[in-house]
């Protein structure tokens, strides 16, 4: 690890007032102390922001606002969100291990980086890590990587769970910016797909920082359901994710929510299947063509075909368990 | 390896570091190019930690994870590197309480708070009930693991996660044992649970 | 904190527990990397970034800038180590990689340098910054590619003749690849080098037999054996990782030598996937031909597996095949494929889990055709009565009744006999089973008592314990002989200083170290008795085995017992501190009989439909260890075994890039092994009859036969429940779709 000054910020203005390209920001670590130790990221300034950023889960009647700073374990635990956005609590539970969802912030949970193999061995080129060297991904090892979405420079995928609901549930993120301005940014905006700046995985502008995550209230919290398919049962990265939810009137679906991870640069939401199953009866051939729907433009590397009958069969179970109640 | 270093030019003082930043972009371009760079010293930080309630005032080098402050500077061996990546869970210590990875937890960002390890978790000299259930269990067979797994199950048990043998599995996921001993651990989180 | 007082010895645990349990679970245990060693550095070793080459120059002035870096060691600038000297002594040494004494690239990641610095994070720092320049050349590492154009040789005498079934009515023939597999032992491993005299040396390092580490480096730095003490008490894990000497313990010796301070290396975690050996990724292809009456009537097994460009490692795949079944007819061939990676090596069940597989999945798939339970096909072919490679009669073979115990374990009977026939939704269950043997070994080896007034004894070995429970066993076995309490009964291991012992694999561990237990505990009470004997004449020819101790005195297992205190016996002679010592080994039981350990494994699983996923409900592993010696660590390393069975089966693939000539996702989050969820929790029962000929207390071991037959019993229960026969692990879900 490259040395680096450490210093911990009062004040949130204060830190803002301290970004640069060669200074990074810390909150959990979980993704970041491990880049450092991988000579990714080499920051010459640390800034500690734990203390400066919010570390609470406000409610009002409309909506939940979930501080930057909150532990994905206090979200899992918290019990408004148990109770009115339970798909936030099971998308994050499918994600790494009790001890990482103790640290990870919120905020840092939608910065992480790929776990794609080539962004982590600084031998190997990687445009995401040093644009311009190639990627290595697209004719190598592929077999965790994207099938949509992807450009002819990366074909990396967000690593997160917690997006993936957040997407599912038009969620909002909450920046600071330099000026101490609040700005919104809708979810599904917020992460980008690599085009031809795989460097960037997002659009947090430079002079900002995420303060929190907002969501409205749904009526997606009886039916719905986080289907992770990973290579063993628990602590791996998703072969395929698919948050889903439904709003039911009797056994007819009122709307839908549809959205995944391991398939994109970003989360991914399915909007043409949600638009299909709009006002279809909840059955198994509908939840098998809305599959369909989602699988049938889908453009697979060399090593990971297989994605695509995955998340046929990923989708059909998800939506499947969303009409067992509360599972 | 050299390809990230190579590209900045590191000055040797911290003041100076901080200009550095205002240099122009197109002076920068220019120091991509040098092969030979200064390389930057060390950053030294005086922290006051509370290690299984004993509190140390320390140096410490803001590199230095809580792992090796733990390991290297302290001698207190008992938490282990596993893979040093966050991916194993041997180093699995209780930070104000919870359960978390002392080696993506950089001894900097532990400063005022209560760590304890396996080493505080006896009183005195009688065993934490999950070290004597473990060693009735046979939960370990070369005991690597066994530290991370026992400071693991000890936050499980608290967490109220040990409804069933799958939610203690499922909770106790990020403990990895190669030795594969599994239902010993299992049994001895089911011993020591309410 | 009592128990803390004594950092290295084993006392008695509570409530029966292992003699060192209370050190592992307050982490008192200090393993490798963990003593506290005055003015010690940091080596970290650098590796080469291209897969095959040579070193054309170094650029090392960036790493020496940073502070506290002590030296860096190359194939350049370098201690003398005599026993590498010349290319002539390279190749007479045997030590696999010439580590910083060739210019020779052979894969990625072999180390090139090592920079000495005073801190971890120095070291770490600085070596990153090492940079070498490379006349770079063609290179191959991906083995499924390289391994068509090899041929094939014949391993092992053919037996009967491949035509005489070549029309059976029944025939399988298929091939079956198997990725490369790493050990992963949860400790990394590590070495703490010093030399504490130009020509000794001392080293905490982490192996599984420290005689072997000794002789090694005597060998190499031409100093007496006697010269080096090597420290393994605690060894966290090794599954032959640690049965050879690799190059990062030399390196740690050579720094050690080159800054005159007492050095730590701890290899990291992508390290392990290339400096310590891996299970190499295999190719086979087995014919088999069975009569309408089920009987096997002949085998063709041919193999192929991975080695390295500097050594060749044959795995031995064939070996099992010729070992279980009566085969009238039997031909194996096999091949090795040279790759640009470092060297394979024996990893738990070398050889037979790769070859076991292919084989019981050839006889799953044949019962198939029979139309017969695979359960009856077994016990009709298995060779129970004697070894049909050497002739000789199995001094003891249970692994029938394994499999019948097993099998009424599982509730064999509610499997169905064709696939997809117990289907509820998206889920198929199904079952499946197999077996497998291991060659049941023994070597020479040493152990001494020292036994003080008070009655407390010292059982010592320079055997390791990597976690199989051998000082436990040694207490059992010391207890069963002399009548001591366990509480009286000490264990020290695991140190070069202690009589010599064999290194711990192959499952010989126990069974060689319970002779030379017994052998010494014999001897401690006849050397009791003969002090016994200046107080009592009734003692003057008393036999070992009519003689009785208690934690206070000896007596006669009879009635009218003769009592005598060790007291009197302890002022009587004078005596400080008694020691004993005594060696055993195989003899002439070798050339009556052969020797064999057994398991069957049962698997019930359930298939998804929709997603592949497989999830194992129940698992039975059903071994004959001979006798069991200490049942709880027994029964872990059974289940212990099956968890890696199941990683093998369904996780573990060590990857590889062909056109970057290294290995893609070398750390834990992309080499998955099973965590606590992928396993149920897995039921053990042991045939417990002892094997009379073996040892003096009938054990045998049961590391390699608890893993072999796992990953066919999986595979066998997914053809179970879903038709679909897959002879390619791991059997990840991409695999499992499409039935």
């Amino acid at each position: 690890m490259r040395p680096f000054i450490f210093s911990k910020s009062s004040a949130l203005s204060q830190a803002l007032s301290k970004k640069n390209n060669t200074t990074q920001f810390i909150a959990g670590g979980t993704n970041l102390v491990d880049l450092m130790k991988k000579n990714i990221a080499q920051p010459e300034s640390l800034v500690d922001i734990t203390t400066v950023l919010p570390d609470k889960i406000t409610t009002n009647t409309k909506s939940i606002q979930i501080g930057a700073m909150v532990r994905n374990t206090a979200i899992t635990n918290n019990a408004t969100v148990k109770a009115k956005y339970p798909l936030l609590a099971k998308a994050i539970l499918a994600g790494a291990s009790p001890q990482i969802r103790n640290m990870a912030s919120t905020g840092g949970n939608l910065l992480q980086r790929t776990r794609c193999p080539y962004f982590y061995d600084i031998t190997t080129p990687c445009n995401k890590r040093k644009p311009g060297t190639g990627c290595s991904a697209m004719q190598g090892q592929n077999r965790m990587n994207a099938i949509v979405g992807y450009s002819d420079q990366c074909v990396a995928v967000h690593p997160s769970d917690m997006c993936v609901a957040l997407a599912a549930l038009d969620a909002t993120v909450t920046l600071t910016t330099k000026n101490n301005k609040q700005e919104n940014i809708a979810f599904t905006n917020f992460h980008r797909l690599p085009e031809n700046l795989p460097e960037r995985d997002n659009n947090l502008p430079a002079n900002a920082l995420i303060h929190s995550i907002s969501i409205n209230e749904n009526p997606f919290n009886k039916n719905y359901a986080y289907v992770k398919l990973r290579d063993r049962d628990s602590y791996a990265f998703a072969l395929v994710s698919v948050a889903a939810a439904l709003q039911l009137s009797g056994n007819t679906i009122v709307q839908a929510r549809l959205a995944s991870g391991g398939v994109a640069h970003k989360p991914w939401r399915w909007t043409e299947a949600e638009q299909y199953l709009k006002g279809k009866a909840a059955t198994a051939t509908t939840f098998s063509e809305a599959a369909t729907m989602i699988t049938k433009g889908l453009k697979p590397l060399s090593h990971n075909g297989f994605k695509v009958p995955l998340l046929h069969g990923a989708v059909e179970t998800a939506l499947q368990n969303c009409l067992v109640a509360s599972q | 390896m050299k390809q990230e270093h190579s590209r900045r030019f590191f000055l040797k003082t911290s003041s100076v570091l901080a200009a550095f930043a205002m240099i122009p972009r197109t002076a920068k371009a220019f120091y991509e190019e040098v092969k030979n760079f200064f390389v930057p010293n060390k950053e030294v930080l005086p922290l006051t930690v509370s290690i299984n309630k004993k509190k140390y005032s320390i140096k410490a080098d803001t590199r230095t994870t809580l792992l090796d402050l733990l390991r290297e500077d302290l001698h207190l061996t008992g938490t282990k590197k596993g893979c040093d990546h966050g991916q194993c869970g041997a180093c699995t210590v209780h930070v104000n309480g919870e359960r978390v990875l002392s080696c993506l937890t950089l001894a900097a960002m532990v400063s005022g708070k209560e760590v304890t390890t396996i080493e505080g978790l006896a009183n005195e000299d009688k065993l934490h009930p999950m070290q004597q259930a473990f060693i009735e269990c046979d939960g370990f067979q070369c005991g690597y693991c066994t530290p991370g797994q026992i400071m693991s199950a000890v936050a499980c048990v608290n967490e109220g996660h040990t409804g069933s043998v799958a939610e203690i599995k499922e909770f106790m996921s990020g403990n990895l044992c190669r030795c594969g001993a599994y239902n010993g651990i299992v049994q001895s989180i089911q011993k020591v649970a309410p | 904190m009592g128990f803390f007082d004594e950092p290295y010895d084993f006392v008695a645990p509570p409530d029966d527990g292992r003699v060192e349990g209370i050190y592992k679970v307050t982490g008192k245990g200090k393993y490798s990397a963990e003593y506290k060693v005055d003015n010690i550095c940091y080596a970290v070793m650098v590796g080469s970034t291209v897969a095959a080459g040579s070193i054309k120059s170094f650029n090392l002035s960036n790493a020496k800038q940073v502070a506290g870096v002590l030296d860096i060691i190359t194939h350049q600038h370098k201690p003398v180590v005599p026993g590498l000297a010349d290319e002539a002594k390279i190749a007479s040494a045997r030590f696999g990689l010439p580590v910083f004494h060739t210019d020779k690239i052979y894969f990625k990641g072999q180390p090139i340098a090592l920079v000495i610095a005073e801190t971890l994070e120095d070291a770490t720092y600085a070596a990153s910054l090492v940079e070498a320049q490379y006349d770079t050349e063609s290179f191959a590492v991906d083995f499924d590619k390289a391994q068509a154009a090899v041929a094939l040789t014949a391993t092992g005498k053919e037996r009967g003749t491949m035509d005489a079934w070549s029309n059976a009515p029944f025939k399988v023939e298929a091939e079956y690849n198997i990725k490369a597999e790493v050990h992963h032992p949860m400790e990394m491993h590590a070495t703490i080098a010093e030399w504490t005299a130009t020509d000794k040396l001392k080293l905490y390092d982490k192996n599984q037999g420290v005689n072997n580490v000794q002789r090694t480096f005597a060998r190499l730095f031409a100093i007496p054996e006697k010269n080096i003490e090597v420290i393994s008490e605690y060894v966290g894990g090794g599954f032959g990782s640690g049965l050879r000497i690799w190059p990062h313990a030399l390196a740690a010796i050579m720094a050690a030598k080159q800054v005159n301070r007492p050095v730590k290396l701890m290899l990291t975690r992508p390290q392990m996937f290339y400096s310590v050996g891996y299970r190499p990724a295999s190719w086979q292809k087995v014919q088999l031909g069975a009569n309408a009456e089920g009987k096997l009537l002949g085998i063709l097994h041919q193999s192929k597996n991975g080695t390295s460009k500097y050594e060749n490692f044959n795995e031995g795949i064939t070996r099992v095949t010729r070992l279980i079944y009566n085969f009238e007819n039997l031909k194996t061939e096999a091949a090795v494929v040279a790759l640009n990676l470092s060297t394979p090596t024996w990893m738990r069940g070398p050889g037979d889990c790769t070859g076991d597989f292919a084989v019981e999945s050839a006889i799953d798939e044949i019962s198939y055709q029979l139309k017969m339970d695979p359960v009856a096909l077994r016990l009709k072919n298995i060779a129970t009565e004697k070894n049909p490679e050497t002739g000789l009669p199995w001094s003891t073979n249970f692994l029938n009744e394994c499999i019948a115990k097993g099998a009424a374990m599982i509730n064999w009977q509610d499997r169905k006999p064709l696939p997809m026939q117990d289907i509820n939704g998206d889920w198929s269950t199904g079952y499946g089973m197999a077996v497998g043997m291991w060659n049941a070994g023994r070597g020479n080896a040493s152990a001494a008592i020292e036994m003080k007034k008070d009655g407390s004894i010292t059982v010592q070995t320079a055997m390791t314990d990597i976690g199989t429970g051998t000082g436990t066993s040694m207490q059992n076995i010391a207890h069963d002989v002399t009548g001591i309490s366990k509480t009286k009964i000490k264990i020290e291991l695991g140190n070069s200083n202690l009589p010599a012992a064999p290194s711990q694999g192959g499952s010989n561990g126990l069974s060689s170290i319970s002779g030379a237990v017994v052998a010494v505990s014999n001897l401690l009470k006849q050397k009791l008795a003969e002090y016994a004997a200046t107080e009592n004449e009734v003692y003057k020819n008393a036999k070992p085995t009519d003689i009785l101790l208690s934690d206070t005195g000896i007596s006669f297992q009879t009635a009218n017992n003769q009592f005598v205190s060790y007291t009197s016996i302890w002022d009587k002679s004078k005596l400080t501190v008694l020691e004993v010592e005594a060696s055993s080994g195989p003899g002439a039981e070798r050339q009556q009989y052969s020797f064999c350990s057994s398991a069957a494994h049962f698997c019930k699983l359930k298939v998804n439909r929709k997603t592949g996923k497989v999830k194992i409900e129940k698992m039975v592993a059903v071994a004959d260890g001979g006798k069991i010696v200490s049942e709880k660590a027994a029964a872990n390393q059974m289940s212990g075994a099956a968890v890696g069975g199941i990683g093998m089966a369904l996780l573990e693939e060590m990857t590889t890039d062909e056109r970057l000539g290294g290995l893609v996702g070398d750390d834990l989050a992309g080499y998955h092994f099973a965590v606590n969820a992928d396993a149920p929790i897995i039921d053990v029962a042991f045939i417990g009859k002892p094997d009379p000929n073996i040892n003096p207390t009938g054990s045998k071991g049961l590391g390699e036969v608890g893993i072999i037959g796992v990953a066919a019993a999986i595979s066998n229960a997914i053809y179970n429940a879903t038709g679909k026969r897959l002879r390619d692990l791991p059997i990840t879900p991409d695999k499992v779709l499409g039935w």
